[in-house]
């Protein structure tokens, strides 16, 4: 456990009441039943996928990609640019369908179920499974409109107060924000723009929620509040993040996956490969593949 | 495609393994020098020991201060952190094996100028002193070379110390009535229990080996439990 969390923790145990009322009200916003099924705990597992490939234009940019992320965990991928990290974390709402040319083979399931079965309907992944960009972007409205707009789209206009005031909540912004929601959300920190973003994204009661390097264009502290941020959301939610800061993976993280880029024999294709997934602690104190020890401790890449 | 990065950072942790280890050198030296002080009861030689026992202590604030900066500068992980975890225990032990000579050469004033009291006695701490002497250089070594093999055999040689300290417990036990003797075997007895705790301190660096090497810490032999320890493999 991280100190982050290990802070965490107290900060939830000691804020008594309040904390069990701001829990109540974000369970209000809580993801439909039916995708959170009893029973097994932590090793529920939201996504398998069995040899997973994907390819632009008929070239492979990931291949051979197994593994399972489980309910309520952080998982973070990892590795050098050009991995196949961002390109992994957009086929688990099939984001890489709005790009001409992609292709997904292998199979990817979610909750059990095919994601890219000819029956499902993307635009229903999204609002399941949502995300949250590098760069914070926000729609250029109030922020009331900015985190009302999901709920808006799907017909939710009942307790739309409550919806907006229970992600901002939620997001950790409500009492940097409760007193101008009107305003511009253009006029917020850089920090709480991306926060204002995980809160529009957990407006629509979504299942999990991936992240695509959101601190990298924050400062320390904002970093600092976007990863207490997700500690606290892995209760309700599973986060997937892609991120070049390993010291932000191994803080937040559960589990964590490390891909590399593989060449082929004439050096004129590469690919992204998972070479190690495993606890988040076991790979920043004991990885079992030399790469991926030689990533981690920064001496290669 | 690969290419090596971040080589300052490894050459300095190489640096800081190497003082720490070297502090393994200025320990038995201080070890070679505290037997000659028990042999000839040499009271000048001691006060040398005790006052040498500053570059010991020294070694441990200068490199402990530099690994603390690298913890805090280079965000180490899996190998390296577990080296530089492990380096802050050896520097503990270090530290304290050198305090166990202080230990020794501040007794030697109390049993006088006197010509040892039991020559049989001196024998055993000099031949107990000796072995331990080997086990530093032997934990020193297992570390340098990550060779578990070796830290475990520490345990074994840690052992012919510890026999050598209970037969100096049935001497002094054998004494007999005489106060001054009684008190001079005592005293003696002091010092082999300092002997024997130097090899303790070997064998906690074999086991730091270990973790290096494993990434698993465990005790060689539990004082507290020894019935529940695995058999040693190999």
């Amino acid at each position: 456990m991280t100190n982050r969390q290990m802070a965490s923790d107290e900060t939830r145990a000691g804020a008594g009441r309040e904390a069990r009322e701001a829990a109540a009200e974000r369970a209000s916003i809580a993801v439909r039943p039916e995708f959170r099924p009893g029973g097994s705990g932590r090793r529920e597992r939201v996504f398998q996928l069995k040899g997973v490939e994907v390819l632009y234009s008929g070239v492979s940019a990931v291949k051979d990609i197994s593994m399972d992320i489980h309910r309520n965990d952080v998982t973070a991928l990892i590795g050098p640019s050009g991995c196949g990290k961002s390109t992994l974390l957009r086929c688990f709402n099939r984001m890489n369908d709005l790009i001409p040319g992609a292709e997904v083979r292998g199979d990817l399931l979610y909750h059990g179920e095919d994601l890219y079965g000819p029956a499902v309907d993307p635009v229903q992944v999204r609002k399941l499974i949502g995300m949250v960009f590098q760069k914070p972007n926000p729609f250029p409205k109030s922020i009331y409109d900015n985190v009302a707009f999901g709920p808006r789209i799907l017909g939710r206009k009942e307790n739309l107060d409550q919806t907006v005031e229970g992600a901002l909540k939620g997001a950790a912004l409500w009492d940097e924000v409760k007193d101008r929601l009107d305003s511009n959300a253009y006029g917020l920190s850089g920090g709480q723009q991306q926060r204002l973003c995980i809160a529009r994204c957990i407006a629509v009661q979504p299942d999990t929620i991936l992240m695509d390097e959101p601190c990298s264009a924050l400062d320390p502290i904002s970093t600092g509040k976007i990863e207490d941020l997700m500690i606290e959301l892995k209760e309700e939610f599973s986060i997937v993040i892609v991120t070049h800061n390993m010291q932000q993976a191994a803080r937040v993280s559960d589990r964590t996956a490390f891909l590399m880029v593989e060449l082929d024999a004439d050096e004129q294709n590469r690919w992204g490969r998972l070479v190690e997934y495993d606890e988040t602690e076991r790979i920043f104190t004991n990885p079992r593949d030399k790469r991926t020890e030689d990533y981690v401790s920064g001496k290669v890449g | 495609m690969v290419e090596e990065t971040r080589i300052h950072y490894g050459e300095e942790l190489e640096q800081l393994e190497a003082s720490a280890l070297g502090g393994l050198d200025l320990v038995s030296g201080a070890l070679g020098r505290t037997l000659e002080v028990v042999e000839h009861q040499d009271v000048e030689l001691a006060q040398l020991v005790i006052a040498d026992d500053d570059r010991i202590d020294g070694r441990y604030l200068e490199v402990h201060q530099s690994l603390i900066a690298l913890l805090a500068t280079q965000s180490p992980v899996a190998t390296d952190l577990r080296l530089i975890s492990a380096l802050l225990h050896v520097l503990k032990n270090v530290e304290r094996m050198g305090d166990q000579c202080v230990n020794i050469c501040k007794l030697i004033p109390l049993t006088g100028n006197e010509p040892p009291a039991d020559e049989q006695m001196v024998k055993l701490i000099l031949t107990m002193g000796r072995q331990t002497r080997t086990l530093i250089s032997q934990s020193k070594r297992a570390f340098e070379e990550r060779d578990v093999g070796l830290a475990r055999d520490l345990v074994r040689q840690d052992d012919v110390v510890d026999n050598l300290n209970r037969e100096c417990f049935g001497l002094a036990l054998a004494i007999g009535e005489d106060p001054d003797r009684r008190e001079w075997a005592m005293t003696m007895l002091l010092a082999a229990r300092a002997i024997e705790r130097i090899g303790d301190n070997a064998v906690d660096i074999g086991e730091q080996v270990a973790f290096v090497v494993t990434g698993l810490f465990r005790e060689f032999e539990d004082a507290s439990h020894p019935e529940e320890m695995p058999p040693a493999p190999g």
